[in-house]
């Protein structure tokens, strides 16, 4: 019998040990049985998976025996169990060799925190008033199957609306089938979608998904835009590379960083170069020209990718370094010099991402700085871009889908035909769209709405139903990162720790749901639980040579794939690039600005947060007092100005500033910032939240909501494409952790 | 011959990421003072990562230093303390004893890292956050200074462990939190005085500096300057 059925029916029968508080006799606290024995004292360290962002880095957590204060079957009691107090990268893990961001461990608090949603609720005030009220777990399956059972029978499309966070592994697969069985489709939806990247390699490469980048190996590195060290792709694993990167002994690595503010990762570069927002395609088509006008590489190096490229035959002649200077502000033999560089110090590679694929011309850039690698000869090769191997073999990867402009298709889809059932997991549009794009009010039509999450925020509240997921660390965790690692890989993990609340795995509520209505539910998704499904979709590794796990029955490898917190193959194993014929020719846009210059005369750089990544872990405690790396701003939003422009407007450090775009206003304190262009302004991604727990409810300003709805070419959101105008409106705080900005300036601001 | 614990911060592999300021705070049981608080410069980051600009836009340049106690052999903050809670132990740490601790705050005052904190208030954690602590480490209540303690309970658990097996700790056998984190690898963490140890070959390097010297404070942690890029010949590295 599993404990957890013991423990129920032991607290039922009332066969659990009553303490005597203090002869008070209406405080008796129940102590429930320890669910686990552990010694007091001693740690034991249990892998796991961090899902705080994609890159789901392996990690070790320190498990130790505690007195948690817990509700079960409504009754309050003590009971001893395992808790998670510390979670480190796992040095056997090819993606975070044994490291971790700061944001994976802060994940220990969402496990903690104390506004999470403790066990089922329904919704007693009007939708979106928060106002619940707790239920059991039998009727809120009661009140969930009653809504979903008649679209199975019915099997009418588009009657369920899935919409999740970019799902992998087992988790994605149950999600897809469910959906499917109920008449829908699973929608994912991320803010920092992948679709432009994923989409710009499957037309250069064959291959849709995020580059995995041998930065270890390279020896010129080259970024427009992409904050690799800090939010962008898989931080952990280039960063681990980046550090071997720059102390190979006599070879040290060079880094250029193209941007327009100078970012976290941007401050580490040997040479910053500042460049207008939507010009980064076009640099790096001048220093192609450069390279092949110089014959600096092999004429036909760049093959198809680069003749798909319009002018690239006749040699790139309007990007010659003189024009593209010209209009980006930068010198021509500044990237006459660069191309020089990066042509004879290989492998060199190029990487473009955030604000630079953010934009109208966002793919042609990618694009054309896939060509450009191409031509550099880093395209599948050391140094250069690799593919993870099983992103190609799909399934099990998150490639292919996410794309935000994904919850415009919704959108108009609800526009036109309502579902009947909306269930959420993971995802926020409502807190990250932009206001244009009305996501609240279409998702509000839809007359059924539930979520498995486990916070209240802008989305969730709009719920009738929540079912809430136990968190990652009370979880079973399974799947393969679409980038990071060359090696075949597959996380596998058991909880951590067992749930503090009366939480419940969702995919295991989804397979209750399936079975119960039968039919082609149940044949779709025939797993007793989400543990099962893990399983046996690990069957196909157990006889693959040369990998991190053998062992002798299917049993033997569950346990001991299980025990390492995954399987990966020993070696690494890029995936093979295909170089298709490219029939469409791709021609570099100018990019496009919502708002006249005149009125609007400052580009607006949204930023995503090094502590709040796309605003997901704003509700953090640690996150919130974790300095910014570049303001060590805390607890706020600001609005970034250059340090002229503010003199020329007459503003001061913390004036309060309104910043206006043709969709809306959001109101921060100026932070004077040496580090980004006089004609741009900027503010971090992840406050504002108007619902999301006591730490980040009402606090600072959310930058997404006035985005104009601009698209890139393939219809993901440009929230690069905004122009704004600002105004001082009063006055402000700022709480800074830091001193003075200069080495040579000292703090003498009161605070 | 007795150990002196020291770091190696290598600024050419620092990225700035705050990795090592979050691991700090879960490993030593810190809280979190909340906006208010933090505004009046209360927070509590025992390492923190400093930023400094240079030049003007768009010729400027942005730096990374993370800084944390210096552990020095001759510390500021040492003859200062009236009670003796700040003191020197046997293997080159700055000690902080919790409960000797008066709260004149002196040794905040020399020293001249800005590294040492003040518990104004008693800490609060909203339940169940604190079922996330660390049973290695104190927590500390209204009135005590505290500080990086190079994570003192990791280099005891070391130490008692390599005993019980009767052996000699081994270089790189454990790590503070900071140092464990560091995805780069820019923190070195060890025994200064066994000169076979990676820290004390860092220290060494051509590219080796020291915070404030001229203070005379002694510090133990050693910072490798960022390195540089001459074309061809690449550049100067350890």
């Amino acid at each position: 019998m599993q404990r957890r059925d013991f423990l129920k029916i032991s607290a039922a029968s009332g066969a659990v040990a009553a303490l005597e508080g203090c002869g008070n006799p209406d405080h008796k606290l129940i102590q429930f049985i320890p669910e686990e024995d552990l010694i007091p004292g001693i740690a034991t360290w249990k892998p796991s998976v961090c899902t705080l962002c994609q890159s789901a880095c392996g990690t070790q957590v320190r498990v130790m025996q505690g007195d948690a204060e817990v509700v079960r079957n409504g009754q309050l009691g003590l009971i001893k169990m395992g808790l998670a107090k510390k979670i480190e990268g796992n040095p056997a893990h090819p993606v975070s060799h044994g490291k971790l961001c700061p944001r994976g461990h802060a994940a220990l608090q969402v496990t903690y925190h104390p506004d999470r949603i403790k066990g089922p609720m329904a919704v007693t005030g009007q939708r979106g008033s928060g106002e619940y009220q707790l239920i059991s777990w039998d009727e809120a399956l009661k009140r969930l199957q009653a809504q979903l059972g008649p679209l199975a029978t019915a099997k009418q499309k588009g009657a369920l609306l899935f919409l999740t966070a970019p799902l992998i592994g087992q988790r994605r697969t149950i999600v897809e089938g469910f959906a499917q069985a109920f008449g829908g489709s699973p929608v994912e939806f991320e803010l920092f979608d992948r679709s432009v990247l994923e989409e710009a390699n499957l037309q250069s490469f064959g291959i849709a998904a995020m580059p995995t980048i041998d930065l270890s190996h390279s020896n010129y590195v080259i970024s427009f835009g992409a904050d690799f060290l800090g939010t962008w792709n898989s931080p952990v694993a280039q960063s681990v590379g980046y550090g071997a990167m720059r102390e190979r002994p006599g070879q040290r690595g060079k880094f250029v960083q193209f941007e327009t503010r100078v970012s976290q990762t941007g401050a580490n570069a040997d040479e910053w170069i500042a460049c207008p927002p939507g010009m980064e395609g076009a640099i790096a088509l001048s220093l192609a020209h450069v390279i092949l006008g110089d014959k600096l590489r092999p004429a036909n190096a760049a093959g198809a990718l680069g003749t798909a490229i319009d002018g690239w035959s006749t040699g790139l002649t309007e990007y010659a370094p003189e024009k593209t200077a010209a209009q980006a502000g930068i010198s021509a033999a500044t990237i006459t010099r660069i191309a020089h560089e990066s042509a004879s110090n290989g492998p060199a590679v190029v990487l473009i991402g955030d604000l630079a694929t953010a934009q109208t011309n966002g793919l042609a850039s990618a694009l054309a700085v896939n060509a450009l690698n191409m031509l550099l000869g880093s395209a599948g090769k050391p140094g250069g871009i690799e593919f993870s191997p099983t992103a190609v073999a799909g399934g099990a990867t998150a490639s292919g889908r996410g794309a935000n402009g994904s919850i415009r298709d919704v959108v108009q889809l609800i526009n036109s035909s309502v579902p009947k059932a909306l269930l959420l997991y993971g995802a926020n549009p409502v807190f990250a769209t932009p206001e244009a794009w009305q996501v609240k009010a279409l998702l509000e039509k839809v007359p059924f709405i539930a979520s498995f999450g486990s916070f209240v925020d802008e989305t969730s509240i709009l719920a009738d139903l929540i079912l809430p997921d136990s968190s990652p660390l009370e979880s079973w965790m399974d799947g393969s990162p679409e980038a990071g690692t060359t090696r075949m890989i597959v996380n596998v993990a058991p909880p951590a720790m067992n749930p503090i609340h009366e939480t419940r795995s969702m995919p295991d509520v989804l397979l209750t749901i399936a079975q119960q209505t039968g039919g082609d539910a149940a044949k779709a998704l025939p797993w007793k639980s989400y543990e099962d499904a893990v399983k046996a979709s690990l069957a196909q590794y157990q006889s693959v040579k040369g990998g991190s796990v053998t062992a002798t029955s299917a049993d033997d490898f569950w346990s001991k794939v299980q025990a390492a917190g995954g399987w990966w193959s020993a070696e690494a194993e890029p995936a093979a690039i295909r170089l298709g014929e490219t029939g469409t020719t791709i021609r570099t846009t100018t990019a496009q600005f919502d708002g006249d210059p005149e009125q609007y005369p400052f580009y607006f750089l949204p930023f995503p947060s090094q502590m709040f990544y796309d605003g997901s872990l704003a509700n953090l405690p640690w996150m919130q007092e974790a300095p910014d790396p570049m303001s060590s701003a805390m607890w706020g939003s600001w609005v970034e100005v250059n340090p002229a422009t503010a003199q020329k407007l007459g503003i001061a450090q913390a004036d309060l500033i309104e910043v206006a775009s043709q969709h809306g206003t959001v109101r921060a304190p100026a932070m004077i910032s040496p580090g980004i262009a006089p004609n741009a302004v900027a503010m971090p991604i992840g406050q504002g939240h108007e619902h999301y727990t006591r730490y980040a409810s009402g606090r600072g300003a959310n930058p997404i909501a006035i985005l104009a709805p601009m698209s890139t070419e393939n219809g993901a959101l440009a929230w690069g494409a905004t122009r704004v105008k600002i105004s001082k409106v009063g006055v402000g705080r700022l709480a800074l952790f830091g001193g003075s900005f200069r080495e040579d300036e000292i703090d003498r601001e009161p605070r | 011959m007795a150990r002196q614990w020291g770091m190696v911060i290598d600024l050419d592999r620092c990225t700035g990421c705050e990795a090592c300021v979050v691991a700090c705070h879960a490993e030593n049981n810190i809280d979190t003072v909340g906006e208010d608080q933090a505004a009046r410069g209360r927070a509590k980051h025992w390492i923190r990562v400093e930023r400094y600009y240079e030049g003007e836009y768009p010729d400027i340049k942005a730096k990374f230093m993370p800084v944390l106690c210096q552990q020095c052999a001759a510390a500021p903050c040492e003859p200062v303390c009236p009670t003796f809670a700040s003191y020197h132990t046997a293997e080159g740490l700055n000690g902080q004893i919790y409960n000797r601790c008066i709260g004149t705050r002196y040794c905040a005052n020399a020293c001249p890292y800005t590294v040492r904190f003040f518990n104004w208030f008693n800490p609060v954690w909203d339940e169940p956050l604190n079922l996330q602590f660390n049973p290695d480490v104190s927590i500390r209540s209204v009135g005590m200074m505290e500080k990086c303690t190079f994570c003192v309970q990791r280099i005891k658990a070391a130490e008692i462990q390599a005993e019980a097996e009767k052996r000699p700790l081994k270089d790189g056998e454990f790590a503070p939190a900071c140092v464990q984190t560091c995805a780069p690898k820019a923190m070195v963490f060890g025994d200064l005085n066994d000169p076979t140890s990676e820290v004390a070959r860092l220290a060494r390097s051509n590219r080796a500096t020291k915070l404030l010297e001229e203070t005379g404070a002694r510090p133990q942690v050693t910072y490798l300057k960022r390195g540089s890029w001459n074309g061809a010949e690449n550049a100067e590295n350890a």
